[in-house]
């Protein structure tokens, strides 16, 4: 097996049966899968059925914090074709401890005893017909002795109103096991950074600014909902699931069922979008026990309005100082950061920390302080949604940046310039910036911006501006990947990863530098659809790491394979350096088209945890991903209308694999962050989200793109990279709301600090500005 | 959704008999684009279903009466009413309009009399009807005879989701009178995504002689209960001379008037400052020969 560890460079010109490499490394190669999705012909969890299925409906809790008084069963019992109605106390007959999560083992597959938010499952009805026991699970009723709930982070933090009696770290995370068996609180991770003196720096600063800024809960809402099936035996569980994180979910069933990895058996088919939700345990574990309950497969197959209650982005308060020099340089940041992490943990606490190691931005500040909070409330879940809290924390921190500029009445841009983090300077965990192409990306989006020359201000209610914003972010590690690839006697190759592609078209990239190191075209390559009995480990499918950890790992695979190959040609007698075409090289081997060459790689990178009292460590992520954004606005100044007329973001991937989709990347994250910037948010009241359905919570369609949407890459090579490449998933998502924000004030002179920047938004921070505030009914 | 029954009756009088003026889960049913949100939502449980796709009475069909007239039968999808040249040339008001409406797979579906008879205060085209002075024919049991009677689309709403219609009347056909010279404008305000349903809509439709406006009709919907005519406006705008003045004047009047609620889409309070101003640019833009809107 090849393995390798951090540093690993580019083959030059290597050479295969005589060809020359580097033709499909730069390709824009079309999705290998893109004939099968728009045809129909691409598998879905969400319409897969096995037969003697049966369908799973859940009742779910109608109160935020509530002991289970009683659940009444009776007349959904009665509903002429209903399977069975299951509660808590069945699944403990065949999970005594049916408690899952990365990161705490907190969330039960149904309700234990108590609810700790309205949506939570409390029971399921099952039938043959969906349509039964949709019908019946409406007929379930509970009571409940209600319990003082907890919605707001920064009062979870104050632990007056206690979500869980006791914490429940899972172990798997050696930064958490402080936490084990916890009481009282509802801090479920406080990560720390210190750096430097900021008390001693804030006190010798010219000037000292501090602003609170808020972003609102919102969803990922992919168009296929959560959907999964298991197939349970005595010998074994098959499970077919819209997963990201296969791999996971193997090591979770296998740990609630006490059995060993290889009984159970994860296949994945297509997602249709999964943007962080589908990670670790959702519909998994329940589907898994039901099956065990009632010994048939069963599906759980969630509603569109049902994804509401399931996992959600972190709501966040973010208070921040900032001690600026006379000559305009930042010399102290300290950055106090609440996550509203919901009722179960999910991988919040890890969204705290990862996050936390950039939340000071993307400058070179010798004082830093980082007080970064996972925090339990009574709402639903909050997970990881393409980015990992750094959306939130950018949207802080770039807007703070640009109060800042403009107190000082410095330009915005300058001042970025002035304090930016430049190459083999040290990041605020102290490890030493390379290959981040921090400035070229503020360059770049300055000059298109065309900022510095005059901006048509707008006449009569109409006021235009712009703005702009530049930000970092860490790679989530350490992680690990696995592939391997097997050349069967005709020459073909077929590719064995457990990457999931769920439409950002990975396995297009995949297959590029599989063919890359084989000199095989791309589109030749067979990927294996992702089943883990048969493709290898992979973390997950997760923070942008894909192309970075996987790709190296297909490399590597792919190079041993070749090496293999170069060896089995020594091997019957040829000359260094043939080029005789593999079908007569295997014939040769074995005398008639037989035989297999097989390769496997694997690769983690180089790791130091952070110190748990400075959070300092010189090796925090194998790659930084750098984006800038810049909005050009017109505000209708009677309405608090925003027109984004246009929006350009540049992003550092290193050296783009498939242009085309990097293009699409790019585009579909800066879409996706304009919905939660301008308009996104669930509204919820007492806990309970009050417009949770498509009709009501909209997401950005066509006609919501900007009038100018400019998306580019800048010039770029990763030298530890696979051919030069990073991720580029999340990294266009990062810089859109400060963006717009800050164009926002740049037209009509106001300031918002928390999402979405909506038309009454706008409008009343105008009147409060005219000294007019709008004044609300009584 | 729980299974129930589904007819679709060849005749009005048997599709008249299947439905129940007792029982609220007996309900007819159009293009269904709304209808099946709430059936999907839960928050409708039907046990029959009554189509009406079958009904020649309330085909798709538009005609233009030499006077200038429309009639537009019940069962008329909305984008057929989007490209009728007939449409277009007596009231090109709605296909403009239309092009906002919720999205083309919906308009290929949803009909013209689903759109008034579910009473949604969101919908765009009640407010235009009003302002237009439109009316629907509407046939129902009078014993056991077939019973008609006309009214006016104005009289049609009578609260959030309400009509005056029976459980077993049907809207047969839409008649929008001849304009003459009177000018109209809809602008649909939204709040979020340019495809959310309207926080406010504003319908104007208004004749004026020279400077002066000699009558108008102005409409405010989806910020309020229903969609309601501001007499108070109307009033003040008869025999007004068109100036910006009058244009804020009539706006401050529909502040006044509107009754807004709050909502996730906004505010009372600020769908109150909207109405303001977006009634000023629907006389404006109803006004401006150009049809130029901003």
């Amino acid at each position: 097996m090849a393995t390798s560890s951090g540093q690993v460079g580019t083959p030059k010109d290597a050479k295969v049966g005589g060809a020359k490499v580097g033709s499909q490394i730069g390709r824009s190669l079309p999705r290998l899968e893109g004939r099968d999705k728009v045809t129909g012909r691409a598998e879905y969890t969400h319409t897969m059925r096995l037969p003697g299925m049966l369908y799973a409906k859940i009742f779910r809790s109608t109160v935020a914090h509530g002991r289970i008084k009683s659940i009444d069963t009776s007349a959904a019992k009665r509903v002429p074709g209903v399977y069975r109605i299951i509660t808590a106390e069945d699944i403990r007959t065949v999970i005594p401890a049916p408690y899952y999560g990365p990161a705490f083992h907190d969330q039960p597959i149904l309700a234990v005893d108590k609810v700790h938010f309205v949506g939570e499952p409390v029971a399921v009805a099952l039938a043959a017909d969906p349509h039964v026991a949709e019908e019946a699970a409406q007929l379930i009723v509970a009571e409940y002795e209600e319990l003082p709930a907890v919605f707001d982070e920064v009062e979870a933090a104050a632990n007056n109103t206690l979500v869980h009696e006791e914490l429940k770290p899972a172990g798997t995370f050696a930064d958490l096991k402080h936490l084990k068996g916890r009481k009282g609180t509802n801090v479920a991770l406080d990560f720390k950074l210190r750096r430097g003196d900021v008390d001693k720096a804030f006190a010798a600063a010219a000037h000292v600014f501090e602003h609170t800024f808020h972003t609102q809960k919102v969803l990922h809402l992919a168009l296929e909902p959560f959907a999964s099936i298991a197939d349970w035996n005595e010998r074994g569980v098959t499970i077919y699931s819209g997963s990201q994180g296969p791999s996971f979910v193997r090591t979770e069933i296998a740990r609630l069922l006490g059995w060993p990895e290889n009984r159970v058996r994860i296949k994945v088919p297509y997602l249709g979008g999964g943007f962080g939700a589908k990670l670790y345990i959702k519909m998994e574990a329940l589907a898994t026990a039901l099956s065990m309950i009632v010994r048939r497969p069963v599906k759980v197959a969630l509603t569109m309005e049902e994804q509401f209650y399931t996992i959600t982005r972190h709501p966040s308060t973010f208070v921040i100082k900032t001690g600026v020099d006379a000559s305009g340089r930042i010399t102290a940041r300290k950055c106090e950061v609440y996550w509203n992490g919901g009722a179960y943990a999910d991988v919040g606490p890890r969204v705290t920390q990862k996050s936390g190691f950039t939340a000071s931005g993307p400058y070179d500040i010798d004082n830093v302080w980082v007080d970064s909070y996972a925090l339990y409330t009574n709402l639903p879940p909050a997970g990881a949604l393409r980015g990992f809290g750094i959306p939130q924390l950018v949207w802080a921190y770039e807007s703070h940046t640009d109060m800042i500029a403009r107190a000082l009445k410095l330009d915005p841009l300058e001042f970025r310039r002035k304090n930016l983090l430049r190459e083999g300077r040290p990041q605020a965990t102290g490890q030493i910036v390379r290959d981040a192409k921090l400035d070229a990306v503020l360059e770049r989006v300055a000059e298109r911006l065309n900022w510095g020359k005059p901006l048509a201000r707008g006449n009569g209610a109409l006021r235009r501006g712009r703005g702009i914003a530049v930000a970092i972010k860490a790679v989530i590690s350490p992680t690990t990947s696995v592939a391997n690839l097997t050349i069967a006697a005709d020459g073909s190759t077929t590719l064995y990863c457990g990457t999931v592609d769920m439409g950002q078209g990975s396995d297009t990239a995949m297959a590029q530098i599989a063919g890359e190191v084989l000199d095989v075209p791309a589109e030749s390559v067979r990927i294996v659809p992702r089943d883990t009995d048969v493709t290898p480990y992979d973390m997950g499918t997760l923070g942008s790491r894909s192309l970075f950890h996987m790709g190296h790992a297909v490399r590597l695979a792919a190079e041993e394979a070749r090496e293999k190959i170069k060896a089995m040609a020594r091997e019957v007698g040829e000359p260094e350096g043939s080029n005789i075409p593999l079908p007569d090289l295997f014939k040769k081997k074995f005398g008639m088209q037989a035989g297999n060459i097989v390769g496997t790689g694997t690769y983690k990178p180089d790791y130091v945890p952070p110190d748990p009292a400075t959070g300092l460590t010189d090796k925090v992520t194998p790659f930084w991903m750098c984006a800038a954004s810049g909005a050009e606005v017109e505000v209708d100044t009677e309405t608090g209308h925003v027109r984004i007329t246009r929006l350009i973001t540049a992003v550092d991937c290193g050296r783009p694999v498939n242009p085309k989709i990097v293009e699409t990347q790019i585009s579909g994250a800066v879409l996706m962050q304009l919905g939660f910037t301008m308009f996104e948010k669930m509204h919820i009241d007492a806990g309970q989200v009050t417009n949770a359905s498509l009709a009501d919570y909209k997401i950005p369609a066509i006609l919501d793109v900007p009038q100018a949407m400019e998306n580019e890459t800048v010039d770029s090579h990763l030298s530890t990279g696979p051919f030069g490449a990073k991720g580029v998933g999340e990294t266009a998502t990062f810089c859109v709301s400060p963006a717009i924000a800050n164009a926002i004030e740049d037209a009509c002179g106001v300031r918002l600090t928390a999402l979405p920047l909506t038309p009454e938004a706008v409008f009343r921070a105008l009147r409060a500005q005219a000294n007019k505030p709008l004044a609300d009914d009584a | 959704m729980t299974p129930f029954e589904l007819v679709e009756p060849a005749s009005l009088g048997e599709a008249i008999a299947l439905l129940d003026p007792e029982d609220a889960g007996v309900r007819p049913i159009a293009g269904g684009t709304a209808l099946m949100l709430m059936m999907k939502a839960g928050v409708f449980r039907p046990t029959r279903l009554v189509s009406l796709r079958k009904l020649a009475r309330l085909n798709a069909r538009i005609a233009a009466t030499s006077d200038g007239a429309l009639t537009i039968g019940a069962m008329t999808p909305l984008a057929l009413v989007e490209r009728s040249p007939e449409v277009a040339r007596i009231v090109p008001v709605i296909p403009r309009a239309m092009r906002r409406l919720s999205n083309i797979r919906v308009r290929n579906v949803a009909t013209i009399g689903g759109n008034l008879a579910h009473g949604d205060p969101h919908m765009d085209l009640p407010p235009l009807l009003i302002a237009l002075n439109a009316e629907v024919k509407v046939v129902g049991a009078n014993g056991a005879q077939a019973a008609e009677r006309m009214i006016a689309v104005e009289a049609l709403f009578t609260g959030y989701f309400e009509t005056v219609l029976a459980k077993n009347e049907l809207i047969a056909e839409l008649r929008i009178p001849p304009q003459g010279r009177s000018r109209a404008a809809y602008l649909k305000v939204t709040t979020g995504s340019a495809e959310d349903w309207p926080a406010l809509g504003v319908a104007v439709a208004l004749e004026s002689e020279g400077s002066a406006v000699k009558s108008a009709r102005v409409v405010v919907s989806a910020a309020t209960e229903k969609a309601t005519r501001l007499k108070g406006v109307e009033r003040l705008l008869a025999g007004a001379t068109v100036d910006e003045k009058m244009f804020a004047r009539a706006g401050d009047a529909a502040a006044e008037e509107a009754e807004c609620m709050t909502d996730v889409r906004g505010s009372a309070a600020y769908k109150r400052e909207l109405t303001r101003v977006y009634v000023g640019r629907a006389l404006r833009q109803a006004l401006n020969s150009d049809g130029a809107t901003r």
